[in-house]
């Protein structure tokens, strides 16, 4: 009998089901109410990119990556007291027992090394700068050094690709790329982002396109690597006895040829193809006048050096940077190899030094005086620093530096920095931070900040989920500000 | 049930003697922790009265007895809980500083625990006046309510409960002082609870201007300008876990951010009045103040102009002519002209339809003359204008009188004379003005500063007498030269002398052949080249070896196999005019010799041309063990098999390491016709003492010969 009732209690009518449905579903009416955003169009629920998310500092960038990781020992971070402790062994109170590459970590000894290049102090400011970079030592109070970055990771690949990325595995947009996406093109007939390479006589390490990828970002966003040659984007004169109505005929013939195509499969890639025809074409006429560098005047060209005017070294890169910047591309981003040095220190460094230091003050001053400065951020920097202990052999005469992902220093100098000032500081051993971390994720929320974007809204949804710059991690540096 | 009554009744006892000597209490440790019991103990009482008034509205439910028995034991555990609250609580007030809106909570609190005792008597007496009865009990929940409010304000603050209601009323955001914007909003999130009229622990109040200004017992809270000394900011920079830090632990804490903006408040001066457009925009106080809240308006960005449509804004961007906002629903606007061969000046006529909205203006590099600078004399909200390196000569800026907003205006790289500047020198608005690249010198610019100290005038940064060495010549062509190719050289500076030499020493100023055409060649040569200039050094020394097509043979063989490892494409690479890289060892140009000795066979046919020269290019890396030959033989004959040696020579080895380098050997033939020759080089067999390797076999990297 008892069976019959229980069985009767789960035969629910209609009228009873529909009945305590009404409850349900009223109650998550009601919770609702308190969830506004709740039933939105999955869309980004944050501003549309295309322009800042409040009024901004900078309005390009210029990045100056020094590939390889310069000792910041040797150039920026002064240590006095690994000259005082040369040779000694590093304490294991500072050590730690952190982990350290393959390459040293089966050193028996880890014998502590001083710079055997001498500081001094430089402007208002009062930097301290080697010997090695007497130009930037006279910019110095447009610059603001970060002496505490540190990463995540202590090989130069996935360092490099978490630098300018902001993960250690590849795919993901690239910080240019992403400012692209979020900022949009100022000027229609030049990319808006733009990669430079050139290589130094230090030991160097690759640099490859996954750096200045768009990953998931609209292919538009990817960046326009220019050649090293005397021709900077290849293939973009017309072949002889073809003239440019010839060329509009040919790609209005095209474009109706893809648009065809596109209403077939709606493709976007096709649009953003079409895009890039129609903006090679302009870039016919832009371009020639930004690559040629003869017309610069002559005291520019003493400002950066002459090497300036031999295409695919640093300093012409740093000229053709300013140029492009000012042209209004937004983000240009140099890479210089080099810069790897776990031997010859002595013999490395100065050379790499000299490479570099001249053009990329006069870079600074060259901005300065057309009032760009306060419009452009420059970047100074790298994917990680050195030990402050000798890899391999410790002579009289040399030494090396292995890789040490726990500080490092980087600088910015332009829009909206905090100018002559240096933030954060390391131990004396120049091993650990001692005050004032910045996080690779920090300096992006930063950039991206000074840029007039708020590192957290400036999204793209892709594989389901929402990503960022700084993906999940990140905080804003306001010491860094001006 | 007896004995709980007089538990209670003896708590209450206790209670209000110690009430009345609360300022003589000295409470030992393990008391102070029942003191802290209170905030947990108070739920009971609560929670028991409400089920009383519950039970009975119930009441009909119950039989009359079981009613009685049921609200009984209620209210019994009421007034035990009650009591003991109370008790616990007057330990917890020991030593506290809550002023006065703990006297009413203590005072209310006391009243409860009787008054529970009270009703719970009156309750069991055989009184039969029902009504009392159920009076006393609801009374004793209005009394619960009142206590339980007053102790709510000492741990919330005063109008916990209905201050959301209150706070949305809009302000004017310009009008509205820093402080008030995004300083109070932090302190009344995480301090002016502890530190109000009411509760002011360590005699501290926050919430009026004055008595926050006065500070606490201990002293001033801050010192306006000196954060570092400021006791308050100190106090919420300590580590959590010291006595000093605030806001307490347990209590919601301060983020870095808010620490930061405190910081910076104190740091400019701890204004409580001062409007956010009083302050510098770029003070770092302000740009805290910007993050934290979206609604603060940016003192420098603050336009009261209506925003133009965006259709129209749409319209009128075309590929050399941008146009958007500065950002985000923000009515300003900027426009960029670029490439200035597209550059027509209606382009810059139809701004007008944004000249209210325009504020910055970059026409830098185009053709712009002084006539035209008077279509931007309508734009009166313009702080930045660009116009470096335009055709401008200074007549045309005093259109921009009109311009009373113009902050910046940059004009390096023009005509404008110190004379013409005088316009806009009476701005109002005036900051900067970048005067770089212009007929102005160095010595108006500091009579300009003098006369203008309020305007920043950038001049030429870059001021370096020193001489610098100019960079090397630039070879043109790469690789082996055909057999009509020519050298040549270049430079891309303007004006520039190269000198040269071949197969000879370095050129110098005055030494050397100069460059004017290219240089036609026969062989394989050593070229070195400087550039000099008036005003510069003469530079380093370019150096590199030009090879030269030679005599080709009809037919190539090799006579004895390269290692497995580097077989390059065979007897081919020897002559396909193909230079290897000295440090990318497996490319088809490079042969690659280690066990054996180099043997290759050259066969010009039956009408042998007259050959004089040898030439072979190889790798010189000596850290990859990669050495030059020991010794190169010269066999010649009518064919493979009747041969003689013409020539041999031995070389001596390297003394140390060198920077690796493409390397060739030239030998002189005693000159002659031979249908045949065979060419032996020797790898080195034991590698010296210096080496890393040494008494290994060392390599030998062979990529092209040549004949002459």
């Amino acid at each position: 009998m008892s069976k019959e009732f229980t069985d009767h209690r789960f035969h629910l009518t209609r009228r009873h089901f529909l009945g305590k449905l009404s409850l349900g579903i009223g109650s998550a009416a009601l919770g609702s109410l308190l969830i506004p955003d709740l039933f939105l169009k999955s869309e980004s629920p944050l501003t549309s990119p295309g322009l800042p998310h409040f009024a901004p500092k900078a309005k390009r960038v210029i990045y100056l990556f020094q590939n390889g990781a310069p000792s910041q020992l040797e150039s920026f971070d002064y240590k006095p007291l690994l000259n005082k402790m040369t040779g000694e062994e590093l304490p294991a109170s500072i050590r730690m027992g952190q982990r350290l590459t393959g390459m040293t970590s089966g050193q028996s000894k880890f014998p502590l090394v001083g710079s055997s290049f001498t500081f001094n102090q430089y402007g208002n400011s009062g930097a301290w700068v080697s010997e090695l970079f007497p130009n930037i030592a006279k910019v110095v109070d447009d610059i603001c050094f970060i002496k505490t970055m540190h990463t995540e990771a202590i090989n130069h690949d996935p360092a490099l690709t978490f630098m300018q990325t902001g993960a250690q595995q590849g795919n993901r947009p690239s910080m240019g790329s992403w400012l692209s996406y979020g900022l949009g093109s100022e000027n229609k007939n030049l990319p808006a982002f733009c990669v430079l390479l050139s290589r130094g006589r230090g030991n160097g390490q690759g640099v490859y396109s996954k750096l200045w990828t768009n990953g998931f970002l609209d292919s538009v966003h990817q960046g326009v690597q220019f050649s090293s040659s005397e021709e900077r984007v290849l293939y973009l004169k017309d072949p002889e006895g073809r003239d440019r109505a010839d060329r509009r005929n040919m790609l209005d013939q095209l474009a109706q040829l893809n648009d065809l195509n596109y209403k077939e499969f709606g493709d976007p890639e096709i649009k953003a193809r079409v895009q890039q025809y129609e903006m090679a074409y302009r870039m016919q006429t832009a371009v020639p006048d930004l690559t040629d560098l003869t017309k610069e005047p002559d005291n520019i060209i003493k400002m950066y050096g002459s090497d300036c005017l031999v295409p695919g070294t640093y300093a012409a890169n740093c000229l053709l940077a300013r140029k492009l910047s000012e042209a209004g591309v937004r983000f240009v981003q140099l890479y210089h190899q080099g810069w790897d040095q776990h031997g010859n220190m002595v013999g490395e460094m100065p050379l790499q030094a000299q490479d570099t230091d001249r053009a990329t003050a006069a870079l600074i001053m060259d901005l300065k005086q057309r009032g760009l400065l306060d419009e452009t951020l420059v970047i100074w920097g790298t994917e990680f620093g050195r030990t402050n202990y000798c890899q391999g052999n410790l002579s009289k005469e040399n030494y090396g530096r292995d890789h040490h992902p726990r500080c490092y220093t980087m600088w910015m100098a332009g829009g909206g920095v905090k100018a002559g000032t240096t933030y954060g500081e390391t131990d004396e051993f120049g091993y650990n931070i001692a005050r004032d971390p910045v996080h690779v994720n920090d300096f992006h929320a930063t950039v991206l900040h000074l840029m007039g974007l708020n590192h957290e809204h400036l999204t793209y949804k892709h594989l389901g989920r929402y990503y960022r710059l700084t993906d999940v991690a990140g905080k804003l540096v306001p010491g860094l500000l001006a | 049930m007896s004995p709980l009554k007089n538990l209670t009744l003896f708590i209450l006892f206790l209670t209000s003697f110690l009430f009345a000597f609360a300022d003589r209490i000295v409470l030992p440790v393990w008391l102070q922790v029942a003191g802290r019991l209170h905030p947990v103990l108070l739920h009971l009482p609560i929670g028991i009265i409400v089920l009383a008034v519950f039970l009975l509205m119930l009441r009909s439910q119950f039989k009359a007895k079981q009613f009685r028995k049921l609200m009984s034991y209620c209210l019994v555990i009421a007034a035990l809980t009650a009591s003991l609250t109370a008790f616990f609580g007057l330990l917890l007030s020991v030593g506290g500083d809550y002023g006065e809106a703990l006297q009413r909570h203590k005072v209310s609190g006391l009243i409860l625990g009787w008054l529970s005792y009270v009703v719970l008597v009156f309750y069991q007496s055989s009184s039969e006046i029902k009504a009392l009865k159920r009076g006393g009990i609801v009374l004793l929940f209005a009394l619960l309510i009142f206590v339980g409010h007053t102790g709510s304000v000492l741990t919330h603050g005063e109008n916990f409960v209905l201050a959301p209601l209150q706070t949305s009323q809009s302000v004017a955001l310009q009008d509205t002082s820093l402080y008030q914007l995004a300083v109070k909003p932090i302190l009344d999130k995480k301090c002016f609870s502890c530190h109000n009229d009411l509760k002011a622990k360590g005699k501290f109040v926050m919430t009026s201007m004055e008595k926050f200004i006065q500070g606490g017992e201990s002293g001033a809270a801050f010192i306006s300008g000196n954060p570092d000394s400021s006791r308050m900011i100190q106090y919420i920079q300590l580590p959590l876990e010291h006595d000093n830090h605030m806001p307490p632990d347990g209590k919601p804490q301060l983020s870095q951010f808010e620490i930061n903006l405190l910081h910076a408040w104190v740091k400019s001066g701890a204004a409580f009045e001062k409007k956010i457009s009083d302050y510098n925009p770029v003070d770092t106080l302000v740009l805290l103040a910007n993050t934290v809240t979206a609604k603060l308006p940016d003192a420098n960005t603050d336009y009261t102009f209506k925003p133009a449509s965006a259709d129209l804004v749409k319209n009128l961007n075309t590929p050399f002519r941008t146009i958007f906002p500065l950002y985000t629903n923000s009515p300003a606007l900027q426009a960029d002209f670029f490439v200035k061969e597209y550059f027509k000046i209606e382009a810059l006529k139809e701004l007008n339809k944004i000249k209210e909205q325009l504020v910055a203006l970059n026409l830098s590099k185009m053709p712009v003359r002084d006539d035209d600078l008077s279509l931007l004399s309508a734009f009166n909200n313009l702080e930045i204008l660009n116009l470096n390196f335009t055709a401008i000569t200074g007549s045309g800026l005093s259109n921009l009188k009109t311009c009373t907003k113009l902050k910046s205006v940059s004009l390096s790289g023009t005509k404008v004379t110190v004379e013409s500047l005088k316009p806009i020198l009476e701005l109002p608005a005036i900051q900067t003005l970048y005067i770089w690249n212009t007929s102005i010198g160095e010595t108006h610019k500091l009579e300009l500063e003098r006369a203008h100290p309020k305007i920043r005038f950038i001049h030429t940064l870059f001021k370096d007498e020193s001489i610098l060495a100019l960079s090397k010549p630039i070879l043109v062509n790469e690789g082996v030269l055909k057999k009509n190719d020519l050298i040549q050289l270049k430079h891309t500076l303007p004006g520039v002398t190269i000198r040269y030499t071949l197969d000879g020493p370095a050129p110098d100023s005055i030494n050397g052949t100069p460059y004017h055409e290219p240089i036609q060649i026969t062989e394989t040569v050593r070229l070195r080249a400087i550039a000099c200039k008036d005003g510069w050094y003469c530079s380093n020394v370019f150096e590199s070896t030009i090879y030269k097509e030679g005599v080709n043979p009809l037919q190539v063989e090799l006579l004895s196999p390269p290692d497995k490892q580097y077989p390059g494409e065979g007897a081919g690479s020897l002559t396909d005019g193909r230079k290897g890289f000295v440090d990318i060892f497996k490319e088809p140009a490079w042969l690659g010799f280690r066990d054996n000795n180099f043997e290759a066979g050259f066969d010009f046919g039956d009408n042998p041309p007259t050959l004089t020269k040898f030439v072979v290019s190889y790798a010189d890396n000596l850290g990859a063990y990669i050495f030059p030959p020991t010794e190169i033989q010269i066999w010649a004959g009518t064919n493979k098999n009747k041969l003689v040696l013409i020539h041999t020579e031995k070389f001596t080895e390297p003394k140390t390491y060198r920077t690796p380098q493409m390397s060739f050997i030239s030998l002189m033939l005693p000159p002659s016709k031979h249908s045949y020759y065979k060419v032996v080089a020797k790898p080195i067999t034991k590698l010296p003492a210096w080496h890393s390797g040494k008494g290994q076999k060392g390599w030998l990297f062979v990529d092209e010969v040549f004949f002459y």
